[in-house]
């Protein structure tokens, strides 16, 4: 176990290193740099000359190799550099935009595994056959919202129109009310989409029978064995569903006038802004790596028999 | 939607109307019952500062808060666009303009205690006329041919200048020449983000601030040296003021609507009949400066005959544009620069939309209809491009209503959205784009020279810029009559030469005037005494909310 968890860092590490030096040559090969995007723009009124200066002391101009061992350095003792455009120092940044974007993915997140086995179990205990129907399509209508207009609407419903909470200055929990309902809503659709299959699928193996003929109930039969049995792959699904939320939290945060990783990410883009942006590809791909890392370590702990093969294969 | 747009038009007439005098009377905000003090207002930004190095203030939302919280020099009079006292009591400007002493108000103190005197005044203009390498601070785009400085006593000092600079004057009226401590200075460029860092002598104090959401100033009590003609004195009349960044239109309008802001920026033509018909107040102030226009870079040889380029001004309908996308707060261009900018000439006549003349002119310069539609000339077919400029209203819809037009006359134009580095390269380069959206505010006829020298904006890409790839267009008669308005010290006689310049683009047809660009704010009615500087920031000093 102890050689298998060193052996999945070690290769995280290196997922970190390949993404690291992937995005700074992207980020080169794209036409411009910020320092271009931000002194050659015809608003700033400058000369030839003016913005070579500038660019000499930006090291704009060196060699890409000697500009990715700095970057290197500088990463690894922790300095982030400068927003060109934003004119503050990244870490700044981060410090800012990272921990909402936490809060705001992990609740939303929460609120979607709650709602899908809300959905998913409601489906499966309610008996009207057309109430059980109309359950089971309503994570097709959540998945095809756009999460734009859904915000849009519960804004305008909730805050303009009933005055049930501020989105221009809230409190701490109001300020979270609305997102988290707008990121959970899309992101629960998935989730419970494949839960409900996994689930009809297990009901339908000869086992369920069995429980049921020495005289389960079927709620019983529902709890104790199908879920179990379902959610491993809702569990897999999950885990590459909680990196999506930082791209759902862009238009949130826009939406929402959030400050956090997506917004930043998106100004980022915009102008270039290397420092930010290599940043962000390095905190992104953590998290991926870290989840997928987590999710690993899950299934045994819900599936015994994969427990043993690991095991074994290590 | 057209037609939604269309009546947005009567009702924006009428509110224009009314904006306008509210816009007068902002200045004598005591007629609307007496001043309450106090309280907080909630401003809704679109889009968050960036930089806040003065210079840079150009950028809506970066003047949005630099004009609340640094003294300018001196104060134009938005009304009469005259330069007037401020922080400088007085001034004398020498024969040639090369030699300018201005005399300090005594007692005008940073927010960081430090005294705003002469050697803080002269460190200041150094940097913006100046530069600073080491901490890599760029030059004013509003200061040139600046040599240096010299403290004669501790509130006297004196500018010199290498060669005349007419324009200086006005040029430290400017958001972009806003004083700030030394501490401020002495700060490296990529630190000046952080409007916490930010030390002016301004009415307002940033009092906190989370980056890229939301900004909270707080008034200065011992405030005491506004412009010295404005009814405001003392102190401001709000206790503070906190900006939200609200980037989505809806949203800003809104919490408007909804009691939840009371000032927001950025709003749409097509948004205003809805603040309107709930007794919110549309402002438009002008920007007085450059019209928003669409220009050519005659080094692409597609757009180098005249004839093509009278022919796509002819091809134009700039009224169509202004009925269908904007609203009267927005008035249709009669020159290169707005009817409110000094020196302007109402050259409508030149301006004709005339599909027939311009057909005629594209046949004489060899370019005939080709199978598709597209006008051709030796197997090339007549393709321009031209990049949207985002911070403009609509620009994006405003180009593609042009390429519409320009296609009855058999001209394609491609309208590109690119990321932001793609837009700088291509720009500068006329080949990818022979066309390109132009527009700047300032209220000094400096903005022309700024607009089209090829040392400083250079909008039509001339040899002696930025770019690289220019292969050989220079135009010296349009450059001497620039170097002539930035050297002329006789008023009168400068603006003979603005009104030579306008005529002379408009004759090389190099531009397309469209509209005179306002900036667009709504407000409850319950805030008063809203003004704005003379380039349409706002200044939010002599502001007071009335109760409820």
């Amino acid at each position: 176990m102890v050689r298998y968890l060193i052996g999945r860092i070690g290769q995280a590490l290196a997922v970190l290193a390949v993404t690291f030096t992937a995005a700074f040559l992207l980020l080169q090969v794209l036409p411009g740099d910020a320092v271009m995007i931000k002194f050659m723009s015809p608003e700033m009124g400058l000369s030839a000359d003016q913005i070579a200066e500038i660019r000499a002391s930006y090291g704009a101009d060196l060699p890409i190799w000697e500009q990715y061992l700095k970057t290197v350095a500088n990463f690894l003792t922790g300095n982030f550099g400068y927003s060109i455009q934003a004119g503050v120092p990244v870490s700044q940044q981060l410090a800012t935009n990272l921990p909402p974007t936490l809060l705001l993915a992990s609740l939303g997140f929460a609120a979607a595994v709650v709602l899908t086995i809300a959905l998913a179990a409601l489906s499966n205990m309610v008996g009207m056959g057309w109430l059980r129907s109309s359950l089971q399509s309503l994570p097709s209508l959540f998945i095809s919202v756009p999460v734009f207009w859904l915000g849009i609407m519960l804004i305008q419903i909730f805050s303009f129109q009933l005055g049930l909470v501020s989105v221009i200055s809230p409190g701490p929990v109001e300020r979270l009310i609305l997102p988290v309902a707008t990121l959970a809503i899309p992101i629960s659709a998935p989730l419970a989409q494949i839960l409900m299959r996994n689930i009809d699928e297990v009901l339908a193996q000869p086992f369920v029978a069995v429980a049921r003929a020495k005289g389960a109930s079927r709620n019983w039969v529902l709890w104790k064995h199908v879920a179990r049995n379902a959610v491993l792959p809702t569990l897999t699904i999950a885990g590459v569903l909680f990196g999506e939320l930082l791209a759902g939290a862009v238009v949130t945060e826009a939406v929402y006038g959030l400050n956090g990783l997506g917004g930043l990410t998106y100004q980022a883009v915009g102008n270039h802004d290397t420092a930010v942006l290599q940043a962000i590809v390095v905190i992104s791909a953590l998290a991926f790596v870290t989840i997928n890392l987590v999710v690993d370590l899950l299934y045994p702990v819900l599936d015994p028999r994969l427990g043993s093969k690991l095991g074994t294969a290590t | 939607m057209f037609l939604v747009r269309f009546f947005g038009l009567a009702t924006g007439a009428i509110a224009a109307l009314a904006s306008l005098q509210l816009f007068v009377g902002a200045a004598m905000a005591q007629a609307d019952g007496p001043v309450t003090k106090g309280g907080t207002l909630i401003y809704l930004e679109q889009q968050s500062h960036t930089n806040l190095y003065p210079p840079a203030g150009g950028f809506y939302p970066n003047g949005g808060v630099l004009n609340q919280i640094t003294d300018k020099l001196t104060y134009q009079n938005p009304k009469t666009l005259e330069i007037e006292p401020w922080i400088a009591e007085s001034w004398t400007v020498n024969a040639d303009a090369t030699e300018y002493t201005f005399k300090i108000r005594p007692g005008v103190t940073f927010s960081d205690g430090t005294p705003l005197d002469a050697a803080a005044v002269a460190k200041n203009f150094d940097v913006y006329g100046l530069g600073d390498k080491a901490l890599r601070h760029p030059v004013s785009e509003v200061i040139t041919n600046y040599k240096g400085s010299e403290v004669i006593d501790p509130l006297t000092v004196k500018f010199t200048f290498s060669k005349p600079s007419v324009g200086f004057l006005q040029g430290t009226s400017v958001i972009g020449s806003g004083l700030v401590s030394l501490k401020t200075l002495a700060l490296p460029d990529e630190a000046l983000g952080d409007a916490t860092k930010i030390i002016g002598s301004g009415p307002f104090v940033v009092a906190s601030e989370v980056l890229g959401r939301e900004l909270v100033l707080t008034a200065r009590k011992d405030y005491k040296w506004g412009p010295a003609k404005l009814a405001q004195q003392g102190p401001a009349n709000l206790d503070g003021i906190k900006y939200v960044v609200t980037p989505e239109d809806s949203v800003r309008i809104g919490a408007l609507l909804a009691g939840q802001a009371q000032v927001i920026r950025q709003v749409q033509a097509y948004d205003e009949k809805q603040v309107q018909a709930k007794n919110f107040v549309i402002y438009a102030p002008p920007t007085r400066g450059v019209n928003n226009s669409v220009v050519f870079r005659p080094d692409s040889p597609l757009v180098a005959d005249l004839r093509v380029r009278q022919a796509l001004l002819h091809a134009t309908n700039a009224k169509e544009i202004v009925t269908t996308l904007f609203s009267a707060n927005y008035p249709l261009a009669k020159s290169i620069i707005a009817s409110t900018a000094q020196g302007y000439v109402d050259l409508s006549a030149k301006l004709t939309y005339d599909p027939a003349l311009a057909a005629k002119l594209l046949d004489e310069a060899g370019w005939t209809m080709g199978p598709k539609g597209v006008r051709q000339k030796e197997g090339k077919e007549l393709v321009l491009a031209a990049y949207e400029s985002p911070p403009q209203p609509q620009n994006k819809e405003t180009l593609q209503l042009v390429a519409q037009q320009w296609a009855k006359v058999g001209v394609k134009l491609n309208v590109l959205a690119g990321d932001a580095g793609s837009r700088v390269v291509d720009s500068l380069d006329p080949l990818k784009t022979p066309v390109a959206p132009a527009m700047v505010g300032r209220a000094d006829p400096d903005v022309i020279r700024s607009q089209y020298y090829p040392t400083t904006r250079n909008v039509l890409l001339q040899k002696g810029g930025v770019s690289t790839r220019v292969q050989t267009f220079v135009d010296d008669k349009l450059n001497a009559l620039l170097e002539a308005i930035a050297a002329e010290t006789d008023k009168a006689k400068r603006l003979a030469l603005v009104g030579e310049v306008q005529n002379y683009v408009i004759d090389q047809a190099y531009t397309i005037p469209i509209f005179e660009e306002p900036q667009a704010f709504a407000a409850s009615p319950r805030l008063k005494g809203f003004a704005f500087e003379a380039v349409g920031r706002p200044s939010f000093y002599a502001v007071w909310l009335a109760p409820k």
